[in-house]
């Protein structure tokens, strides 16, 4: 029985080997990647509903960008004040939703937005417009310190990995270092001194300190790839350190990054987040998703519109971008073998029998 | 499926047959005798007095520990405990004051409480004794007094002459205090186990009998006689240190629990639940109706607090005071019922004149001096404050009674306070409706910027208030944001971190924070808006004249009423600052417990916790 | 190695050392430690200022006052370390002794358990990879690491505590929450067991069924109000565990290991009923070690009854079995003590709380109660930091494991004609372990000085309170007492990482690049 399973299994795998041969025939590493990449349904899903929130959070309210003011889609700003609704809601209810979403046939009432779809805080600024500047803030604090904290950490982690000896020494240290002074402190300091100055400042400082555990991944795979032949070789032809990290070494590793970066992107929307709820993160009357629930965790029962909307776009934008990282990590890893279809299997077993034919 | 529905019927019927008797017993069960009460923050020590130990919790355990001739009650009117002992004045001139403890007032180690009792405060109150003693000048700032109390250069160290003097039969204590002082009664002394204190200075770790313990407490009396500094000094040491515990189980020294209160601390885990229990020789004050047991339990976290109280693990919480807390409490109805209260803090909006009094960084904002245009744009600027709207949207929903406050000197529930609010001229902001008044601000504005018009913000102000996170004065600050741009002003409304350190930049045009009102009558706001006390740089020889008055002489009620008229009058004048409401506060409370009834002075819900009781 | 070690632990205190020094004065300018008093409308508020400046040396500024705070700390070299007081005058290190087990009983049970059920599922998804199941958890697991935790807090306490204690009350399961649950079942059952659709239909319907009859039966017995497994459940659930250890262990073919472990579970029924008299001599603490290791002395003889050669597998497998029966045995116990703790005065009908770590209530001395107490408070904080930390090591360890399963030696090892069992546990398993090993080493440091939302909102007063605390109050001799504390513990742990990379992996040289 396990041998006979076993056997199916080999058959498959040089199966799928040869349709994997064939599909990457005369393709470049990049197409292939891209390829693989473009066949992840999740990561492409993802890839999708990121684009979509950025696009749509982005222009749903007034953008200034120096003296220009670009109008935004939605007709409220988030810190308008506007009429606080009371009619329609429960009893001793402010400011609950307009948005409707189910047809006439079941409540009578036509589907719509209204005029405050995700409803209004207590003293009257319009829900949507506070989650669309949340959401803004959050993806902003994310990319900052993604792309810091990535930066950074390639950085000291490529040049302790490649080079080893003292300097490897030094920057480990260096990272340990980092490692100790909690993210906490830094919020409260960056939250006293700079906290008018905007969130942008409280996600740089983040970023300064959330490149550890990157930089340690990263040395440990130039660790790894750095004593592979492919590397001697290149040494032997005469590269340059530089061409050598760049070209040969990087290219290898950049699967393991941009996952990690993924998931310190996600992670970072995360720690915002954790910082809001003690009081360290965004500045009111500024909103991030963070600060968003954390004040209106009380409302959960009484107006959880309050409460679930922003949880919600905190869980799907982390979602997605974790899937996008899994995408990613799927595509660049070589040994990956992919699900196979129906359809493949069906035309491996004719090509198969075409090739016996003609033997 | 049918014959499962008629299965589930059956099973049902025979199932809630079951649970009924299983059910009934618990119904039945007498009422609950232990409450569990919510803190937010830890316990830190058995001592309130001492200076680092002066925190809420402290102190509301040492209320049900030690009982003494007055409390406030949920009026705010200090009321007699007259289970206890009598007070009267035994002469006018000089003023002298005789605390009489009355006969067979027990200890909970069984000794009975005579005037020895009385005698700590005068230690732990009066740095001139400290310093007679040898235990420490407490104005020095390089070294702690021999007492490390928090009680030093308060009013009684301020008025009181020479040392108590102990009645022949020991059960009273005659202080002098010169003049006779507004709100005397306040300064009754504390009753204090010194007994106890003696004990351990003489390194016992058990309760003695009543006879050593009286042996003990006369020592005491001897060593404060005689100003023994040798002694003072091992007493201070345990005052100071050996109280501030966090911890108590079977290996804590009996003597730190000795009190007269109502309940005795059982059990204290660091940080954790602070359990307490009936104290059995109780008479020192009103009888406990029915409770036997107070749990305090500390969660840090406002949400938590609440679904604790829902699960039941709690009884009582004094509620994060936000719109959405107290909804959330009321939403757990019937089975939390939500009480709310008024504390005795309130909200006001402060303008800079000048530089802060000792400060010499000059303001040259918009507010600046005496000037007309100055003078026009502070009340143009108090005119659009949108005061009801920040009721009925940030206070109300809280606790739907608060009413707008109109006078800084006392609070509406006062009866005089009708009263000053008719003669203050008040009424300058009140008058009409918002709408109105705005538009009398623009007015204003426009007499001196021409082109001022809603939304023009031809003046600019930055107006300091708290940070980390106060979601109800972020929603104030956006609320009267939006009101102020409408007569023409820009207001920079960024919270500030750390705000408190920066009361004396003249970077700021304008504040809103909270004073808490002294418990005190009379002197109770003693300074707030003297030159020496404001952080505005206010000054006004008027007002400051009548604060010394108030200080120094005791008043009438009515004398009083038309002196507080006068310095409202005057603040009104010089629109350099508008109350707006006393702080809410809104606590869930388990249905099911009965009688209480918050006060707005410490210690604000246990004040009455001998009037609590469970019904069924 | 040795030197290695020591030069490492050297740069450590350097490390701290430094660290220490910009902590120290970062957080001495993040707050104003006097704002309280500035406020104060008493008499007397001057000289309290006086006071506080005196007591916290703030006159002092911060730089050199970190010098002041470090004389005591270096008194650790002559046998006198002073980590100062608190600002409530509690002397640094007795908080932290009392923290430190508060938060380790926390997070230990939770890394364990995460540790545990993520690399089981990680390394299924990783075998049935791109199957149903392989989406659902992949799904899952991402869904679970994006969740705030706070969020997920504010979720767990309103429906596992306050709506379980009120359907306590009345313990029976309503007739869409029974076909609700029988439906997920099912779905969850055909999702892990692969097959031909009508296999997974089968499997479906089979699991719904029989999850339905299951919850049926526990909902008509009211068995949430009053729950065993008795002297059957242990039986059936200990020839279950005996099957299933076999199989992972030694593989099913291993007659003797097999016969071995139902001995067990013979031997755990037939003691079940001394072992309930026994735990009813209550007071007896010192019975439980000697229990335990009687269980583990017979289970390390049965084994020779059965087998005179290659022992060694046979053994281990009887003593995994013979644990986890005995553990069933407790958690029956722990069962039968459900209903006197659920009526007991303290805790009054709702046994889930939602904060604190004991019943401040309960009166002490009845170990089966304290030890249930201790269990349900345990159990919304760990859940919920086990909800989010155990996504990751599903995904760590599927990663892994894929990697591992295309290397050369895992295709020699099939291609020698091992068992799949043999393939997996023994060669992919093992190697699959080496980075899990280090970074569950790297977490486990880090969760100490991070669990400080979850403590919040659980009330539980461990070391993160104290950090927050710290914080909020501006307690610097606190603040930096935890500070050392969790700062060594995250610089050990990465030398213990790296230590127990190169000794898992032979490849790796400990202090490769170091010189």
């Amino acid at each position: 029985m396990l041998k006979k399973k076993k056997n199916q299994e080999v058959s498959v795998t040089s199966g799928e080997q040869a349709i994997m041969n064939k599909e990457t025939e005369g393709l470049s590493q990049s197409q292939i990647v891209i390829r693989r990449f473009l066949r992840h349904k999740a990561a492409m899903t993802s890839v999708f509903v990121i684009f979509f929130i950025v696009v749509f959070v982005f222009t749903a309210l007034d953008n200034k960008i120096g003296p220009v003011k670009i109008p935004g889609w939605w007709k409220f700003g988030y810190d308008e004040i506007l009429e606080l609704r009371l009619e329609g809601c429960p009893e001793g209810i402010v400011g609950c939703p307009t948005l409707d979403v189910l047809p006439p046939f079941i409540d009578g009432t036509g589907v719509g937005l209204g005029r405050h779809p995700f409803g209004q805080d207590s003293i009257g600024k319009d829900y949507f417009a506070m989650v669309m500047r949340g959401a803004q803030r959050s993806l902003y604090v994310m990319v900052v310190i993604g792309f810091l904290a990535g930066l950074i950490g390639i950085t000291i982690g490529a040049i302790s990995g490649y080079f080893r000896g003292w300097i490897d020494a030094t920057l480990m240290r260096f990272t340990d270092f980092i490692i100790t002074i909690p993210t906490i402190i830094i919020g409260s300091v960056v939250g006293y001194h700079f906290g008018n100055l905007g969130v942008g400042f409280l996600a740089f400082y983040l970023g300064l300190f959330a490149w550890t555990g990157l930089s340690r991944l990263v040395r440990g795979e130039f660790l790894k790839l750095r004593e592979l032949e492919f590397v001697d070789a290149a040494r032997v032809a005469g590269a340059s350190d530089r061409r050598i990290i760049f070209k040969h070494i990087l290219p290898n590793a950049i699967g393991v990054i941009i996952v990690s970066i993924t998931l310190l992107m996600s992670g970072a929307i995360l720690l915002e987040t954790a910082l809001s709820f003690l009081g360290f993160g965004v500045v009111a009357p500024d909103v991030s998703l963070g600060s968003l629930i954390s004040e209106y965790q009380d409302s959960f029962t009484t107006r959880p519109w309050l409460f679930w909307w922003p949880g919600l776009l905190i869980i799907t934008i982390a979602l997605s971008i974790n899937f996008i990282g899994d995408g990613l990590r799927d595509a660049f890893d070589p040994r990956q073998r992919r699900r196979l279809t129906k359809k493949d299997k069906e035309n491996a077993r004719v090509q198969a029998r075409i090739a016996a034919a003609n033997e | 499926m049918k014959l499962n529905r008629l299965a589930q019927v059956a099973i049902a019927t025979a199932a809630t047959a079951g649970l009924a008797v299983g059910l009934l017993s618990p119904a039945n069960a007498a009422p609950k005798t232990t409450v569990q009460i919510v803190q937010s923050n830890a316990l830190t020590g058995l001592n309130p007095s001492v200076s680092a130990m002066n925190l809420t919790f402290n102190t509301d355990v040492d209320y049900l520990e030690q009982v003494g001739f007055t409390y406030y009650n949920n009026k705010a009117t200090l009321v007699d405990n007259t289970a206890f002992g009598t007070y009267k004045i035994v002469s006018k001139k000089p003023f002298k004051v005789q605390y009489t403890v009355n006969k067979g007032r027990l200890w909970s180690d069984g000794t009975p409480i005579n005037g020895i009792d009385l005698l700590l405060t005068h230690i732990t109150a009066a740095g001139t004794y400290s310093q007679i003693a040898g235990l420490g000048d407490p104005a020095d700032s390089d070294v702690t007094p021999a007492f490390d109390s928090l009680g030093y250069g308060g009013l009684y160290e301020q008025h009181v002459v020479g040392l108590p003097i102990l009645s022949p039969d020991k059960m009273s204590v005659t202080v002098e205090y010169g003049t006779q002082v507004p709100d005397w009664r306040l300064l009754a002394p504390g009753v204090f186990p010194v007994h106890a204190l003696m004990m351990m200075a003489e390194g016992k770790n058990k309760l003695g009998t009543v006879a050593e313990n009286n042996a003990a407490r006369e020592r005491f009396y001897k060593a404060f006689d005689t100003y023994n500094t040798a002694s003072l000094k091992k007493m201070g040491a345990i005052w100071s240190k050996n109280y501030n515990i966090n911890v108590v189980n079977a290996s804590t020294n009996p003597l730190l629990l000795v009190g007269n209160g109502p309940f005795m601390i059982k059990s204290a885990v660091a940080n954790g639940a602070v359990t307490m229990v009936r104290n059995p020789k109780y008479n020192s004050g009103p009888k406990v109706k029915s409770l036997q047991r107070v749990v305090f339990k500390v969660i840090g976290d406002g949400t938590a607090a609440a679904q604790a109280l829902k699960n039941g693990e709690v009884d009582i919480y004094a509620g994060q005071p936000t719109a959405d807390a107290v909804a959330q409490l009321k939403a757990m109805a019937p089975a939390v019922k939500v009480i709310g209260g008024d504390q005795a803090v309130y909200e006001h909006l402060d303008l800079r004149v000048g530089p802060a009094y000792g400060t010499t960084e000059p303001y040259n904002g918009p507010f600046a001096g005496d000037s007309q245009k100055a003078k026009d744009l502070r009340t143009a600027f108090l005119l659009a404050y949108p005061r009801e709207e920040i009721m009925t949207k940030v206070i109300q929903p809280i606790n739907a009674t608060s009413q707008l406050m109109n006078s800084l000197m006392v609070f509406n529930s006062e009866p005089s306070y009708k009263n000053i609010i008719a003669k203050s001229g008040v009424s300058k902001f009140t008058a009409g409706t918002q709408a109105s008044r705005t538009a009398q601000a623009l007015a204003l504005v426009k007499k001196h910027f021409p082109s001022a018009a809603a939304g023009s913000g031809s003046v600019k102000i930055k107006l300091l208030y708290g940070q980390p996170s106060n979601a109800r004065r972020v929603a104030q600050a956006a609320l009267a944001k939006a009101e102020w741009a409408k007569a023409g002003f820009d207001v920079d409304v960024t919270p500030t971190s750390g705000w408190s350190a920066f009361l004396e930049d003249p970077k700021y045009d304008a504040a809103f924070f909270a004073w808490v009102k002294s418990a005190a009558f009379q002197s109770g706001n003693v300074g707030t808006y003297e030159t020496k006390a404001n952080y505005q740089g206010y000054s006004n020889p008027v007002i400051d004249k009548i604060y010394k008055e108030l200080g120094a002489t005791p008043f009438t009620a009515a004398q009083i009423a038309d002196r507080f008229t006068k310095v409202d009058a005057e603040l009104i004048k010089d629109a350099v600052t508008l109350p707006v409401f006393q702080h809410p506060s809104a606590n869930g409370v388990n249905a099911k417990l009965q009688g209480v009834a918050p006060s707005p002075f410490s210690p604000n819900l246990v004040w009455n916790l001998w009037d609590w009781s469970f019904t069924n | 190695m040795i030197a290695y070690i020591s030069r490492r632990l050297g740069v450590l205190v350097v490390i701290l050392f430094g660290s220490s020094f910009i902590l120290y004065n970062l957080a001495a300018i993040s707050g104003d430690p006097l704002g309280e008093l500035r406020l104060s409308r008493e008499p007397n508020a001057q000289q309290q200022i006086v006071a506080l400046t005196r007591e916290l040396n703030l006159d002092v500024p911060p730089p050199l006052r970190y010098f002041l705070w470090l004389r005591g700390i270096l008194g650790v070299f002559v046998g006198n370390a002073d980590f100062g007081l608190t600002r409530t005058q509690q002397p640094v290190i007795n908080e932290i002794l009392v923290a430190l087990p508060i938060t380790l009983r926390l997070v230990t049970a939770a890394t364990i358990i995460a540790i545990i059920l993520g690399i089981s599922i990680g390394i299924v998804t990783a075998l049935r990879q791109y199957s149903r199941f392989d989406y659902a958890m992949t799904f899952v697991a991402f869904l679970l690491y994006s969740l705030p935790i706070f969020w997920v807090a504010v979720l767990l306490k309103e429906y596992l505590a306050i709506q379980f204690n009120t359907f306590l009350s009345e313990p029976r399961i309503s007739a869409q929450w029974l076909i609700g649950l029988s439906i997920a079942s099912g779905v969850f059952w055909s999702a892990i067991i692969s097959g031909t659709r009508k296999r997974v239909l089968l499997i479906f319907a089979g699991a719904a069924t029989a999850n339905f009859a299951f919850l049926s039966y526990l909902s008509i017995t009211e068995w949430f109000a009053n729950p065993s497994l008795g002297p059957i459940g242990i039986g059936v659930f200990s020839v279950g565990v005996a099957y299933g250890v076999t199989q992972l262990s030694t593989g099913i073919q291993n007659k003797a290991a097999l016969h071995s472990s139902l001995t067990m579970a013979a031997i755990a029924l037939v003691i079940y009923y001394p072992v309930q008299w026994l735990f009813e001599q209550d007071g007896e603490i010192i019975i439980y070690p000697l229990l335990v290791i009687t269980l583990f002395l017979v289970a390390g003889f049965v084994p020779l009854k059965f087998s005179r050669i290659d022992r060694g597998p046979i053994i281990r497998t009887s003593i995994i079995s013979a644990f986890i029966m005995g553990l069933l045995i407790v958690i029956d116990q722990l069962m039968q003590t459900w209903k006197p703790y659920m009526e007991s005065d303290a805790v009054y009908f709702r046994p889930i709380p939602t904060i604190g770590q004991v019943n401040a209530l309960l009166e002490p001395g009845n170990f089966w109660m304290s030890l249930l107490d201790a269990l349900v408070h345990m159990f919304l904080p760990t859940l919920a930091l086990l909800l989010i930390s155990f996504a990751g090591y599903v995904r760590f360890s599927r990663g892994t494991l894929l990697e591992v399963l295309n290397q050369d030696y895992i295709r020699t090892a099939r291609a020698k004609g091992l068992t799949e069992r043999t393939v997996i546990m023994r060669h992919a398993f093992r190697n699959t372990m080496i980075p899990i090993a280090t970074i569950m080493v790297v977490d486990f440091a880090s969760i100490i000085g991070g669990a400080i939302i979850t403590e919040r909102i659980f009330g539980w007063l461990g070391m993160g309170t104290l950090f927050n605390t710290a914080i909020n109050s501006m307690d610097l001799n606190l603040l930096m007492g935890v500070f050392l504390l969790t700062g060594f513990l995250a610089v050990s742990a990465n030398l213990i990482a790296d230590l127990l990379y190169s000794a898992l992996d032979p490849r790796i040289r400990a202090g490769a690049g170091g010189n």
